[in-house]
């Protein structure tokens, strides 16, 4: 409380109560996301001889990070809960079959949208029962779904390749389809979750269900909300995945759960729910986390070792971003 | 006792600063052996933090603190408790998932390892010791979930005691005990002094202050105001000291005002899978019901039930006003205009890291609709400022996060939640554990003006005067039943109602 200053001489300040502070203010949140993506930028550029900010370059980065980010866009509502979620993968490629499929046999675009969006959203709904109806934690039945629902993937795809005529593709592409649509779903859940009372509730539920609870809010209710959204965003990305290349293999959606948390706790926002949740975080944070992909790619650092190295900043930033427990482990702290 | 009087802890000018907020400003006082000395000032007036301070749990920003002469500075608790200081804090601090005997030895398993393993059976006997020295109805070997907060609140004085501490720092304990736990808190503490070690007490009951401390000390603001001697005690000069102003000698209501013969709630029956058994009551609109009794009688589990939170397997709750909707969850509970203050504020009425403005929105998502299902931000923005102003929420602004502030405050922005939605009906558990008396006159004004407009209030509480204060009718409760029903028209006798409860 400033008005208490007044007056007074200020003692200095001990380095982790500065930390605190910097960590506290809103315009730190804001830009570090930035800081983030330019330091990569700063990174790459030299060390692949400016090859990193050519135009094919930056087009592969912003195609995937598209995918990513609107995965990213839809699961941040389970995320703002306090839930995890990290079967989008596999439902994504699923729905990328389901909605090939039924383009190859009906040569109907909106069709194949319309399936596409179904089945993930129905899948989505799927795993949210499991959690809501059966009390499983959301990250067990995301663990085990993700088995499932990869066997069944590799069941019908076999090790060939399901593939979409590219006129089409190419055709949705020069209308620039995904980015209209992309946009359209941003908006709409940037709305929804800003601006109605689902992504005010979300945020409360994953602050504190038990007040929540006794808010007279029902968790489960908006958990299926939640889904419901974060559906519509795989479904989306499963539209732009078959787009995009035409093709869906056994490869497709491989690593997109951990895409997801990476580009969510890179865009500032905790994987932990609560307050300080947003809808846009996934954007910046898919940006930064493809251009890091294709970044480590282009100096020839092997997959495995990508994925070593997104692990280690991924556990980095959500110790950062976690609460350090001191409050919880001093109660009196909170009474000053 | 030879050496009683002589300083055992001295305070010399701290300070401590969260960022820009100062919580202690040069403050200085010292406690003797043989001394019961009490800390007393309003919420945020840095009492909790010069405890904790002395206990280990954070450090001071500037200045010096000596325990028996020898300079203190202990760096954790365990440190501190080792050193001869331990302290029960405001919050419960046990941990659910293990024993009782597990909590006393938290992170002192060593004396009873033999090897790798832990000699259970030796260690629940030692801890079985102390807490029949202190005269508890649990057992050391029983799981912490099964005891309720009075007994986790003595489960954490038995650690404390189980190191015979030479300083015991009792912070705001008394507050969630009833009766039978003060009892024994108040007699640890004495047998402390007659032992010759000291006792610092923190708490906002002026009347168990001056009954059992040997000196106050009144903090404000981060400052000492004062150290007054027993002899010097005057409620109404200690009173204005503590809040900076003139307070008046009472802030119950005094009327006898009745109530309308409308049931606004009817329990009919009600029996739950603990505590309760075929209990039945009405609530009347424009009533304020109190519900009193020793802390293990069953109310608090009783207000969760008329809310809704905890099952209600046999008999119903339902609302003649409302077409006797019956109220076996909690949306139903606020979508029929209920409302419901948790006794355990901090875990189950608050979001703490969420701001002011997003606690007190959080039950008027529906009635602050713009178009469609937008809300309106500035519906949203009327209906927090409100409060934020009606209730004189001490803050920066609505966007400040809720755990910056103070306990009062904190429940303000609980009490803010509710009256914002109109509820007809509010049940209160121990609406002002841990609040000063300045914020507890404004909780008493106000459950008075929502009677007055007619709303129902059911007002559970562990103490005694407020129950007697406030209500127009007064509920005593005993092993889950209702043992004695009382009406302020006919006058409270407190020896009376006490003889219901035990």
């Amino acid at each position: 409380m400033p008005e208490k200053t007044e007056g007074r001489s200020v003692p200095a300040l001990r380095l982790n109560e500065r930390y605190e502070i910097i960590r506290a203010n809103r315009f730190v949140n804001a830009l570090f996301p930035l800081v983030m993506f330019l330091l990569i930028i700063v990174i790459f550029a030299p060390l692949t001889g400016g090859q990193f900010l050519s135009r094919n370059a930056i087009i592969s980065i912003l195609n995937q990070a598209l995918i990513v980010g609107t995965v990213a866009t839809g699961v941040a509502f389970i995320y703002t809960t306090g839930n995890l979620d990290i079967s989008v993968g596999p439902i994504m490629a699923f729905a990328a079959i389901i909605g090939a499929t039924v383009y190859n046999n009906t040569l109907s675009v909106p069709l194949m949208v319309a399936s596409c969006i179904v089945v993930a959203v129905l899948l989505m709904l799927f795993n949210c029962t499991l959690s809501a109806i059966f009390n499983i934690k959301t990250i067990t039945a995301a663990i085990v779904m993700t088995r499932i629902y990869g066997a069944i993937n590799s069941k019908i795809l076999g090790a060939s390749t399901l593939r979409v005529d590219y006129t089409i593709c190419r055709e949705l592409d020069n209308g620039g389809f995904r980015y209209a649509a992309f946009f359209a779903f941003f908006i709409i859940s940037f709305l929804v979750y800003h601006k109605t009372k689902i992504g005010r509730a979300d945020r409360i539920i994953g602050g504190n269900r038990s007040n929540a609870v006794q808010t007279g809010l029902s968790p489960n209710r908006f958990l299926y909300a939640s889904f419901l959204m974060a559906g519509i965003g795989v479904g989306l990305a499963a539209v732009f995945t078959i787009t995009r290349s035409g093709t869906i293999n056994q490869d497709t959606g491989t690593g997109m759960g951990t895409d997801v948390m990476l580009a969510t706790v890179l865009g500032g926002m905790s994987i932990f729910g609560g307050a300080k949740s947003n809808s846009y975080s996934g954007i910046i944070g898919a940006l930064t986390v493809t251009a890091l992909n294709k970044g480590l790619l282009m100096v020839g650092v092997s997959t495995t070792v990508i994925q070593g190295i997104r692990g280690v900043i991924f556990i980095l930033l959500v110790f950062l971003n976690s609460n350090s427990g001191r409050e919880k482990i001093l109660p009196s702290r909170q009474q000053f | 006792m030879m050496l009683k009087g002589k300083t055992l802890l001295d305070i010399r000018c701290m300070s401590k600063n969260f960022g820009v907020t100062i919580a202690l400003d040069n403050v200085s006082f010292s406690v003797s052996y043989g001394e019961i000395r009490g800390l007393i000032g309003e919420n945020g007036s840095g009492k909790s933090t010069i405890a904790s301070i002395i206990a280990g749990i954070q450090p001071a920003t500037t200045g010096e603190a000596f325990l028996r002469g020898e300079p203190w500075k202990p760096t954790t608790q365990l440190e501190a408790i080792a050193g001869g200081v331990g302290m029960i804090v405001q919050e419960t601090g046990t941990i659910e998932d293990i024993s009782v005997a597990e909590n006393i030895f938290l992170g002192r398993y060593e004396p009873f390892k033999r090897g790798p393993v832990i000699n259970r059976s030796k260690m629940n006997a030692e801890a079985q010791k102390v807490l029949d020295l202190i005269g508890v109805n649990f057992r050391a070997s029983q799981p912490t979930h099964t005891l309720d907060m009075q007994q986790r609140k003595l489960l954490e004085l038995a650690k404390v005691m189980y190191h015979k501490p030479d300083l015991l720092i009792i912070d705001e304990t008394s507050t969630a005990l009833a009766q039978d736990g003060r009892a024994i808190l108040y007699r640890m503490m004495h047998q402390q002094v007659e032992k010759g070690k000291s006792v610092l007490l923190i708490s906002h009951d002026l009347e168990e202050m001056m009954e059992h401390c040997d000196t106050l000390t009144i903090l404000r603001d981060g400052h000492v105001i004062d150290n007054i001697p027993k002899e010097k005690y005057e409620p109404g000069d200690i009173k204005s000291k503590l809040v900076g102003r003139e307070m008046q000698g009472s802030y119950y209501r005094t009327d006898h005002d009745g109530c309308s013969n409308d049931a606004a709630l009817v329990a009919d029956c009600i029996t739950t899978i603990e505590d309760i058994l075929c209990l039945s009551f009405r609530l009347y609109k424009g009533e304020i019901l109190g519900i009193g009794g020793l802390s293990d009688c069953g109310m608090h589990t009783l207000g969760r039930a008329l809310y809704g939170i905890d099952e209600v397997v046999d008999g119903e709750v339902r609302l003649p006003g409302k077409g006797n909707k019956v109220i076996n969850n909690t949306m139903k509970a606020k979508s029929n205009g209920m409302g419901y203050v948790s006794k355990d504020r901090d875990t189950e009425s608050l979001e703490l890291n969420a701001s002011i403005y997003a606690n007190i929105s959080s039950t008027g998502y529906q009635e602050n609709r713009g178009i469609g299902p937008f809300i309106s931000a500035k519906k949203e923005l009327g209906y927090v400022m409100e409060q934020i102003e009606n209730l004189l929420i001490k803050c920066v602004g609505p966007h400040q996060p809720t755990r910056f502030l103070s306990g009062g405050n904190k429940q303000k922005v609980v009490f803010g939640k509710w009256v914002a939605a109109n509820s007809d009906i509010l049940i209160l558990d121990c609406p002002t554990r841990g609040v000063d008396i300045g914020v507890k006159a404004s909780m008493y004004q106000l459950i008075y003006k929502m009677k007055q407009e007619g709303k129902s209030i059911i007002m559970i509480s562990e103490e005694l005067p407020e129950l007697i204060g406030m209500s127009d009718r007064l509920l005593i409760m005993k092993d889950g039943k209702i043992s004695g029903e009382f009406l302020r028209k006919d006058g409270f006798n407190e020896h009376e109602l006490i003889n219901y409860m035990i």
